[in-house]
């Protein structure tokens, strides 16, 4: 095989997809076409926050999709070829992280990639990848990625939304509802569904409200509404500082002894910053928590502490979300027998993996979940309720 | 009136008069030695981790404020006779060299405490009864401090002696070195001042927000954009830039909301830019 060097184009890549495909197809049981691809890497394109306010999350995000790349090499990598991890930073601009995409595919032939970070970016990279590589989209986000072979382990609405705002409003007796989120489209996408479980609830939303994405935001006035309002619960797609900001000043307000808020994506991280004094009536709903049960959680600590000490990054569902996507990486592409672009949509399908949080299935390109509702004690969380199997419910058609 | 329209009122004050304090180190040495301190949110950076690392000494609240002055004025001690003393009168290279000294602090952050969020607990928590409203505690403390130190430095800048040297050295070094005046040790001093009151602010806020490595970079763009709007080198370019900068923001963000606070800020910054390029209160 000659090194590619000039561009890529669509003949040249449907080209190598075939010989991959054929390659699959007729010399994988042989001995020699095994030895020969063995000495290729399988090269992962991962697209992690390593700079920018959302840095926070790189070294787990890293860390974590080595050790995935550990365990699979030691049992023989993707189809006999072991994992190589291209970690690239997806922290700065859309326009920036897709540039490094086009550029893992001309010059560094990456065979997948996969993605922790923010939507806007996600958007860009399915427009620029534009189904060529197989992409694995992990964190929590709005639902609706349906792209031809983009793959979506993330938490979707139904599965965040739903159970936690319909246990608000039947459990907690919650009847009015605040909404106060960042100004981008996870936020006004997720709100937009937990509009509809608010009504169908017979509850209602008293104001809809966002802050600039990225400015140096203070919550003084927005608190001081809320508690003109006096909604039963407040909820919150604020992310990172932001979150931490709001809270604080809200609790600060003293409003934390009478109005719950449920946050959409409240991590370990993110906990921390808001701290023991303001985290009292503050819930999260995830698929993930580093204290969440399970034999699968277990094992994969154990496996992480082994690997990184004591002093490892801070375990939280953005980071354990790229070992979950290396995870699915291989099952995807050894079912799909290559990473040709039809028969991975046809693998992802009834498609199986373990994830941290044990086995997850693959249907309609997104997977269903046991989701956890926790609330804060202090600066740690504390799993309340467990919601097993939550659909993902999105609709898309593989 | 109203609680609510009362506690809006209050955000504004509150607004205006903490950010009035968290920039007057940078009107200092922006202001008086026309140096473009890009790490001054750093400096800020510095006070709010002292308040973090005095907390977890176990230390009270306030062994904050020793801790800040010894590391910010050693700091900027060495930072003024290193980095900026060869610099003077070369706006556009103390740009640059602050902004490597900004990285190299935040770095420095990073790698000492980490990169994630620390929270402080409020050393005065609660909500006090403030005529007909609640409202935090801490935050009045705050309101009362910065309107303090902002006042108090202003009357010491203009009475006293210091202040007279000071002005002497801005309006004309070379002459102020001849009537006896220590120009290089006056211009430290200074410098050293601007760093710790920096330092100062960064202790205030600490309790309020996320401290991490880059919180530095929410206060230095604000800083600037108070200067520049208010115009340099006079207390009330100070206070009409604060006000301006944070009282548009709040009590447009009070009335709307924070999009078009924002919004409206930027809007203002390049009108005053455009129409009063030396800002509201001009200097001669």
């Amino acid at each position: 095989m000659t090194k590619r060097s000039q561009g890529f184009t669509r003949r040249r890549f449907l080209g190598s997809g075939a010989a991959l495909g054929a390659g699959a197809g007729i010399g994988i049981g042989s001995f020699p076409m095994r030895l020969a691809v063995a000495a290729q890497p399988f090269k992962i394109g991962l697209f992690i926050a390593l700079s920018g306010p959302a840095s926070l999350f790189g070294p787990t995000q890293r860390a974590c999709a080595e050790l995935a790349a550990e365990e699979i090499n030691q049992k023989g990598g993707i189809l006999g070829r072991p994992i190589k991890l291209y970690p690239t930073d997806a922290g700065g601009a859309p326009a920036e992280t897709t540039k490094s995409a086009v550029r893992l595919m001309l010059e560094d032939d990456v065979d997948l990639f996969i993605g922790s970070h923010d939507s806007a970016t996600r958007e860009a990279l399915v427009a620029t990848i534009k189904g060529k590589v197989p992409y694995i989209y992990t964190p929590v986000y709005e639902g609706g990625e349906c792209a031809f072979n983009v793959y979506v382990i993330a938490d979707t609405p139904p599965q965040q939304i739903h159970p936690s705002v319909a246990w608000m409003m039947k459990d907690h007796g919650a009847k009015s509802f605040y909404f106060i989120g960042d100004d981008y489209v996870w936020p006004r996408k997720s709100n937009e569904y937990a509009r509809q479980v608010i009504a169908e609830n017979g509850g209602k939303v008293v104001n809809e409200e966002y802050v600039p994405f990225g400015a140096p935001n203070k919550f003084e006035e927005v608190v001081t509404r809320i508690k003109a309002v006096k909604p039963d619960a407040v909820l919150i797609t604020l992310v990172g500082a932001d979150n931490v900001n709001f809270n604080r000043t809200f609790a600060g307000f003293g409003l934390d002894k009478d109005i719950a808020r449920l946050s959409l994506l409240l991590e370990e991280n993110t906990l921390h910053g808001i701290g023991a004094d303001s985290s009292r009536n503050l819930y999260s709903c995830m698929s993930y928590f580093a204290n969440a049960p399970g034999k699968a959680n277990q094992e994969f600590k154990a496996a992480y502490f082994k690997k990184y000490g004591a002093k490892a990054p801070q375990l939280s569902i953005i980071g354990v979300d790229c070992y979950d996507g290396v995870s699915c990486a291989k099952a995807l592409v050894e079912k799909a027998g290559g990473t040709n672009a039809r028969r991975c949509m046809a693998a992802s399908q009834g498609l199986v993996f373990e994830s941290a949080s044990g086995p997850w299935k693959m249907y309609n390109q997104h997977v269903d979940k046991t989701m956890y509702l926790a609330l804060c004690k202090g600066t740690e969380f504390d799993i309340i309720k467990t919601f097993p199997d939550i659909k993902h419910g999105q609709t898309c058609r593989a | 009136m109203d609680p609510l329209v009362l506690t809006q009122a209050i955000n504004v004050v509150y607004g205006v008069s903490t950010l009035a304090a968290v920039t007057l180190g940078l009107a200092v040495i922006f202001g008086l030695l026309g140096v473009l301190n890009i790490a001054h949110g750093e400096f800020v950076m510095i006070g709010a981790y002292a308040a973090f690392v005095a907390q977890w000494a176990g230390w009270p609240f306030l062994a904050a404020v020793p801790v800040t002055l010894l590391v910010c004025g050693l700091l900027g001690y060495v930072v003024e006779r290193i980095l900026i003393r060869p610099l003077y009168r070369r706006p556009f290279d103390t740009l640059v060299a602050t902004w490597g000294l900004s990285l190299l602090l935040r770095e420095a952050a990073k790698a000492i405490f980490g990169r994630g969020y620390h929270s402080l607990t409020i050393p005065v928590p609660g909500t006090l009864h403030f005529l007909g409203t609640e409202y935090p505690t801490y935050r009045l403390i705050l309101i009362a401090i910065s309107l303090t130190v902002v006042t108090g430095l202003v009357v010491w800048y203009s009475r006293s002696r210091t202040g007279t040297w000071i002005r002497a050295m801005i309006g004309n070094p070379e002459l102020a070195q001849a009537q006896g005046i220590s120009v290089r040790k006056l211009a430290s001093a200074t410098f050293v001042t601007g760093t710790c009151l920096a330092g100062l602010a960064g202790i205030m806020v600490a309790p309020l927000v996320p401290i991490e490595p880059y919180m530095g970079l929410d206060y230095v763009l604000r800083a600037f954009f108070v200067l520049v709007v208010g115009g340099l080198g006079s207390v009330l370019g100070l206070f009409s830039g604060a006000a301006v900068i944070g009282g548009v923001n709040s009590v447009i963000s009070a009335v709307a909301n924070a999009t078009y606070g924002y919004f409206t800020m930027l809007v203002l910054a390049i009108l005053v830019m455009w129409l009063r390029p030396r800002g509201i209160v001009a200097q001669r």
